[in-house]
């Protein structure tokens, strides 16, 4: 235990110098600094900060009502003519959380094809995401000599629930947070609710409205004709088509099946015209690029829409062929709009809208007065633990006091590099792992005495020291860390702030208290060659 | 230096005074959960949710004359507004029946619990109007606010820790033994409920910043009893024919320097907070000055106590865990 070879020594001076560099910034301001330091600050907590909380659910309807609409699509397509096998005539209906499928012609002997057009479903019918022993994803069954009712099993709905909110929480954070650089926690709860928690942020609407949209991005065709238009408008609506319209462009007639869909987009974000206002720039994916371009081609000189959850964005006049996939939307935009609706864009189409459960202004618990009157305190406090320390121990409790300060110090580290956000309760758990770390050295300390009163020499006291302090230390030091572990994993707010930095704070603690303190007194013996050790 | 003032062998019987010690211990328990019964807890804005006013500072209206002049139990701070001005920001719940005149204290309770809040914040608002002079655009923000703590949240977190405090159940079983077990444990829900007690006692608003300083009492006093009981064992484990009166008065004795330092440590540490950490943070202060005073007390009495009535054997030492712990010359 007292071996410090050179490697051990330049382990932890390195842990302890790249350490205090990245916990840093989040005591003092470094915009000034140089490009290569760290500069990222320990996210602050929404008590600590204040700003917006959000609760939030998917309806489990809609989430299969959504994929029962696109399986009808591939059920469509198998029940069509291919070489090797007719047409089988049907009408789809999907009523809540069944799709019928209704078979329309019968057979030359008066029965319908059933039994072909079950296979032919089943073709299509995926195994179940994840699940064990083969199951698949719809169950398909012929409920009348005509009728094929097509249901989601229990296992099957519970996955894609899971499903729908995995993709929600991706697109609700890419949504909020496009850089993602803002400190927001987005938290699943329950099967089908989120959590958001925005520090910092002071208006809800704003998220909401952000949130509200389908965020379905479509390019359309525009029927021109002014006849056709006026017709729509009088109810008369062109077969194939539908009348939308847009803030810029008007009423128009778009062709009902889109060219472009949000899959075919690789990414938008906000840029600036010739005249510096702001737009959206989008890029199509490969596939995407491909079909715009044949689409450009094929009706040149024709307009198309861009259409966001039904509202038309923009409607350009198609000059040429558009190679390489690069579009771009301009329209009477702020930077904040152009910025929001490219991070909509981006993120791609909720799987289910979401409902709004809570919405909370959370003023933060501390005001900065109370924030500065808590630093302050501590440095008081610190200081005070550092005096006792070295009144009671001498040169060895001064070891000890650098060693509390880096365990401060690591601490955030950790908080910095996990991306953990600091509440006030983990603030609590950092002052408990400060308490935990001097016990330590005092424990220490205690022992070697003992051991020294019992005749050992210098030497061998502080090694019979840290070695059985160090069972000590490590019992203790387990049993907040299982208690650490067991909250962070079941509890949730407040008490997982705790959890966190107490976790970190005890890992921490053990390295501080022990190795750094051990090899601090190790250099001073080795330095002063003491008979007795002067405690 | 000073510590070696301290006498080398001390030897107070403190199993002597062990009735003395759980009387009081079961004294405190009985009374502290008689005031949460009767008086309950000061719920405070986070949990039971309330009213935010912010106003803009000026030289009149500043966060210590908001505190000095307006009573209720208000929590004042101070922020800067997204504008870049100095804002004072006044948070409370429903204030005392006392404060909202007699016309509201002769509603019927219904009436009144659905009124409490509103009644207070006209109430406050008028006090700051009158105080300071305020206009209405002086107010920038009257909101009320949700609570931070849903019902369901609070019941999630004590789950939790019911999980947490029984994996330490088993883990000081596994290390030492069931009596230990037990003994740890007692002391802990000893510290939680004195703790408790006392924010029911002096109605310390019962916010985050005292669910932080519980947390903190709760690992305080487990470090605690560790460390004690890590002595116990080794004591035990040395003189196996010693009485467990005994064994635990010389551990106890063994340690005694160790808990002074340690406790005096963290001591001076939250005085500090209680002097110099605002008023804000004052609840929080006095229940970690509290704590860490019955934590230290519980350790020596009280967890002592039960272990020496259930026995003070320990798990027979697996070689891993217990090589006596040195093997260099003597």
């Amino acid at each position: 235990m007292l071996q410090f070879p050179p490697w051990k020594v330049l382990l932890v001076l390195g842990i302890i110098i790249w350490g205090t560099l990245i916990a840093l910034p989040s005591a003092v301001n470094m915009s000034g600094a140089p490009s290569w330091l760290p500069k990222k600050p320990v996210n602050l907590g929404l008590d600590l900060r204040g700003g917006v909380y959000l609760e939030m659910e998917i309806r489990p309807e809609e989430v299969i009502q959504g994929r029962l609409d696109v399986f009808a699509r591939d059920v469509r397509s198998a029940l069509q003519r291919t070489d090797s096998a007719p047409l089988i005539p049907h009408e789809i209906e999907i009523t809540g959380r069944r799709m019928a499928v209704k078979l329309m012609k019968p057979e030359a002997d008066g029965s319908y094809p059933a039994a072909a057009a079950i296979a032919r479903i089943e073709r299509v019918n995926g195994p179940l995401e994840g699940g064990l022993a083969g199951g698949k994803t719809y169950l398909v069954s012929q409920t009348s000599p005509d009728t094929i009712t097509i249901t989601v099993p229990a296992n099957s709905e519970n996955l894609m629930v899971a499903d729908a909110l995995a993709k929600t929480e991706t697109i609700v954070s890419r949504r909020v947070d496009p850089d993602g650089v803002a400190e927001i926690s987005l938290t699943p709860s329950g099967s089908n609710r989120l959590i958001l928690e925005a520090p910092g942020e002071p208006d809800p609407l704003r998220l909401k409205d952000l949130l509200n949209r389908d965020g379905r991005m479509t390019f359309n065709l525009v029927e021109d004709s002014p006849s056709a238009i006026q017709a729509a408008e009088r109810g008369v609506v062109k077969p194939g088509y539908r009348l939308l319209s847009g803030p810029t462009t008007g009423p128009l007639l778009v062709r009902s099946i889109p060219e472009i869909v949000g899959q075919d987009i690789a990414n938008a974000s906000q840029g600036n015209d010739d005249a510096n206002r702001p737009q959206i720039n989008f890029r199509l994916t490969g596939n995407g690029a491909r079909k715009f371009f044949e689409t450009t081609r094929a009706n040149t000189g024709k307009r198309f829409a861009i259409i966001l959850d039904d509202v038309i964005m923009s409607a350009p006049n198609i000059q040429e062929p558009i190679p390489g996939g690069n579009v771009r939307i301009t329209g009477d935009f702020t930077i904040e709009e152009a910025q929001d609706l490219a991070a909509i864009i981006s993120a791609g189409e909720m799987p289910a809208k979401v409902q709004f459960l809570d919405q909370r202004v959370v003023s933060s618990t501390l005001g900065e007065d109370s924030i500065a009157a808590g630093f302050m305190a501590s440095i008081v406090g610190l200081l005070l633990v550092g005096t006792l320390m070295v009144l009671a121990y001498g040169i060895q409790g001064f070891f000890a006091v650098i060693s509390l300060t880096f365990n401060i110090i690591l601490v955030f580290t950790c908080l910095v590099l996990f991306n953990a956000t600091l509440t006030l309760p983990g603030i609590a758990g950092i002052v408990l792992t400060m308490g935990m770390s001097v016990d330590a050295n005092v424990l220490v300390f205690e022992r070697i005495r003992e051991e020294q009163r019992a005749g050992r020499s210098a030497w061998t006291a502080v090694q019979a020291g840290y070695e059985r302090a160090f069972v000590t230390i490590m019992d203790a030091n387990i049993t907040l860390l299982f208690s650490a572990v067991v909250l962070y994993l079941m509890g949730s707010g407040p008490v997982k702030g705790f959890a966190v930095t107490l976790a970190l704070g005890n890992i921490v603690s053990v390295f501080t208290s022990v190795v750094v303190t051990c090899m601090l007194t190790v250099f001073w013996m080795k330095l002063t060659k003491p008979k007795r050790f002067a405690i | 230096m000073l510590i070696k003032y301290w006498p080398a062998e001390l030897n107070i019987p403190f199993m002597k005074f062990n009735v003395i010690g759980v009387s009081l211990s079961v004294l405190m328990i009985v009374g502290s959960i008689f005031l949460l019964a009767t008086r309950g807890l000061n719920a405070g804005v986070d949990f039971a949710g309330g009213s935010v006013i912010e106003l803009s500072e000026t030289e009149t209206v500043t966060v210590a004359q908001v505190r000095d002049k307006i009573g209720g139990g208000l929590t004042v701070n101070s922020a800067t507004g997204s504008d870049g001005k100095r804002l004072v920001v006044i948070r409370f719940g429903e204030l005392d029946e006392s404060l909202l005149g007699p016309e509201f204290a002769a509603l019927p309770d219904e009436e009144k619990e659905a009124r409490a809040s509103s009644v207070s914040n006209a109430y406050i608002v008028n006090e700051l109007k009158r105080t300071f002079n305020l206009t209405d655009q002086q107010i920038l923000r009257n909101d009320s606010v949700g609570p931070k703590v849903s019902g369901e949240l609070l019941w999630e977190s004590l789950i939790a820790l019911g999980v947490a405090t029984l994996f330490m159940l088993f883990y000081i079983a596994f290390r030492y033994s069931w009596s230990y077990a037990v003994g740890g444990i007692a002391a802990l829900l000893h510290d939680t409920i004195g703790t408790l007690g006392l924010f029911s006692l002096l109605q310390i608003e019962f916010d985050l910043t005292t669910v932080a300083a519980l947390l903190t009492i709760i690992g305080y006093s487990m470090n605690d009893s560790v460390v004690v009981f890590d002595r116990m064992r080794e004591v035990r484990r040395k003189y196996k024919q010693m009485p467990g009166a005994e064994v635990i008065n010389l551990a106890t004795n063994q340690t005694l320097s160790r808990t002074f330092l340690t406790a005096g440590a963290v001591f001076i540490a939250v005085l500090a907070l209680l002097f110099f950490g605002g008023p804000v943070l004052q609840g929080m202060a006095v229940a970690m000055v509290w704590g860490i005073f019955i934590g230290t007390y519980s350790s020596i009495f009280f967890a002592s106590a039960i272990v020496l009535a259930l026995g003070t054997e320990v798990n027979k030492p697996s070689d891993e865990i217990d090589t006596p712990g040195f093997q260099g010359v003597s």
